[in-house]
């Protein structure tokens, strides 16, 4: 079933193009790659999808919803959920408190009912000490939390911003394991943004690939990564 | 810390506040009625500031309310005691309706409005001499209980238990993370399907509806209202000085504040007419730069070290 469908979808700012009438959908279950050099528009169309900013022209759909300028908490209500590239944890909120936030908000659960779901999500991604200031966190228990937190939202559409970031490869396979099972467990679709090519690679299912702004190629990892137009938009025009 | 403790101290605290009229005299006692009136303010502040939000618009909505509850009696015929409820109501209905207005505003620019908002009601009452008096100001027939020492201090003491279960509230419920979370980061707090609009209107009706209310009491407690009394810029910046001083986005923080600023005032003003104000500058400048979390905070720093090093 298409959770997401993108429509035509364009974002200017101020005369430069980030996102340039770029058209494809998200499937239930489908765990979707979003790649493409530094500035290609993958943040961006994180950006717009999650509603932090307003597209220029275009279409979103969420099941079967036009969403296109709805604001952003009432998208995380409705189901989408996605992570940052710059993480904020909540200073002044513990480890749990930081997760029971969509809980509580997207789907207005009890303070109870809120941190007994947060507990239960914590646990599923291996999160300990859940009564921990955030500063005293490793970067994986960060990455992990960050997680915990958008699907805190119980979301059917899931957005990651380079979460493996910073990560080691021990740490990344461990990270890859988690999403895919939470992916399968939940039924979500999942877009991921990442630079690491083997992540994209092991993680997901399909492809798209951004070059400034503009779709040029999608499809499956080993299908796209041979394309002569992605080797280009990597390698420069000189490969 | 044990937890059962500090509710007993807080306990033993609340029953000694209310029963003090029992051994303490005149003076005293209105002593003890400015520290509380301050300490409210100070609390209701605090709990703004909770959003990240710095409001210089206490003065403003404490007049208001005080200005409300005045006229409330002399042009509506209302009794004293309605009057009060009429000054919180006044005032959450005014703020509701400026919250629209200034609630997209952020940082500098929220505080700069806030802050003008003060002294437009200011001027406004003083240019409408017919109904509010001008800057004579009004007059009523009385004072709120017969001016009763001990009737007035319950009445203020009142406003503050408004405060600290409001506060207390705040600090309770959803409205916690709600306001902690837009402090932080108000992009993640949007994705975590928080309405931010909506929870800073509410904080903002909630204190400035308490900041009337203290402004009635006040003002039913002296039996006048001029602009310049009421709107008087001490009532935005001793509050301000006091949270700062006890440590923000607490409770416990504004009332130690407030009980150490109000009684070192009390003491300065005795040995040195008006240089108490310079002593709350200084304060505010030292705490700023060395202890930006104020007392608690650092109480709660020195603890959780000790802590550390008992483990």
């Amino acid at each position: 079933m298409t959770k997401l469908k993108i429509e035509r979808l364009t974002r200017c700012f101020q005369g430069l193009v980030a996102l340039n009438d770029v058209s494809f959908s998200m499937e239930e279950g489908e765990i979707l790659g979003i790649i493409g050099p530094n500035g290609a528009g993958k943040t961006t169309f994180i950006n717009l999808v999650s509603g932090i900013i307003m597209p220029s022209s275009g279409r979103i759909e969420y099941k079967g919803r036009d969403i296109t300028y709805a604001p952003a908490h009432e998208r995380a209500r409705l189901g989408i959920a996605r992570t940052y590239q710059l993480i904020h944890p909540l200073e002044n909120l513990s480890l749990i408190e930081n997760v029971m936030v969509g809980s509580i908000f997207a789907r207005g659960n009890g303070l109870k009912a809120a941190r007994r779901k947060a507990r239960d999500l914590c646990a599923a991604l291996g999160l300990e000490n859940l009564g921990r200031d955030t500063s005293k966190l490793t970067i994986l228990e960060i990455k992990k939390m960050e997680i915990a937190r958008a699907l805190a939202n119980e979301p059917e559409v899931l957005l990651l911003d380079e979460v493996m970031a910073g990560l080691n490869s021990d740490e990344t396979r461990l990270l890859i394991g988690m999403v895919q099972s939470v992916a399968k467990e939940r039924c979500l679709a999942v877009g991921v943004v990442e630079h690491v090519m083997g992540v994209i690679r092991e993680l997901t299912h399909r492809v798209i690939v951004l070059e400034a702004g503009e779709l040029i190629a999608q499809g499956p990892y080993e299908e796209v990564s041979k394309n002569p137009r992605v080797i280009e938009a990597y390698l420069g025009g000189a490969a | 810390m044990n937890r059962n403790l500090l509710r007993l101290a807080a306990a033993l605290a609340g029953a000694a506040a209310v029963a003090l009229p029992a051994f303490a005299g005149a003076y005293p006692l209105q002593v003890a009625r400015n520290v509380i009136m301050y300490m409210a303010l100070a609390i209701t502040w605090d709990m703004l500031l909770r959003s990240g939000q710095i409001s210089f618009g206490i003065a403003g909505l404490f007049g208001i309310g005080a200005y409300a509850a005045v006229l409330g009696v002399l042009r509506a015929g209302m009794s004293p005691w309605l009057s009060i409820a009429f000054a919180a109501a006044f005032a959450g209905a005014a703020s509701f309706l400026i919250g629209f207005l200034i609630l997209r505003l952020r940082t500098m620019y929220f505080s700069i409005v806030t802050l003008a908002l003060a002294e437009i009601f200011r001027i406004v009452i003083h240019n409408l001499p017919e109904f509010t008096g001008g800057p004579e100001g009004v007059v009523l027939e009385g004072v709120i209980m017969k001016g009763s020492a001990s009737g007035l201090y319950w009445l203020t003491l009142g406003g503050l238990a408004v405060a600290l279960a409001a506060s207390w509230g705040f600090e309770k419920s959803r409205m916690h993370f709600a306001l902690t979370a837009i402090r932080n980061n108000e992009t993640s707090a949007k994705s975590s399907g928080i309405d931010i609009f909506r929870w800073l209107l509410v904080a903002f009706v909630v204190t400035s509806s308490i900041q009337g209310l203290l402004g009635g009491i006040y003002v039913q407690s002296y039996g006048f209202a001029t602009p310049d009394s009421v709107f008087d810029a001490n009532f935005t910046l001793l509050p301000l000085a006091m949270a700062l001083l006890g440590g923000i986005h607490s409770t416990i923080g504004p009332v130690l504040g407030a009980i150490l600023l109000g009684l070192a005032a009390e003491w300065l003003k005795l040995r040195i007419p008006y240089g108490h104000l310079v002593v709350y500058g200084i304060i505010i400048i030292v705490v700023i730069l060395f202890m930006p979390k104020g007392l608690y905070g650092l109480a709660r720093k020195v603890s959780g070290a000790a802590d550390r090093r008992r483990a």
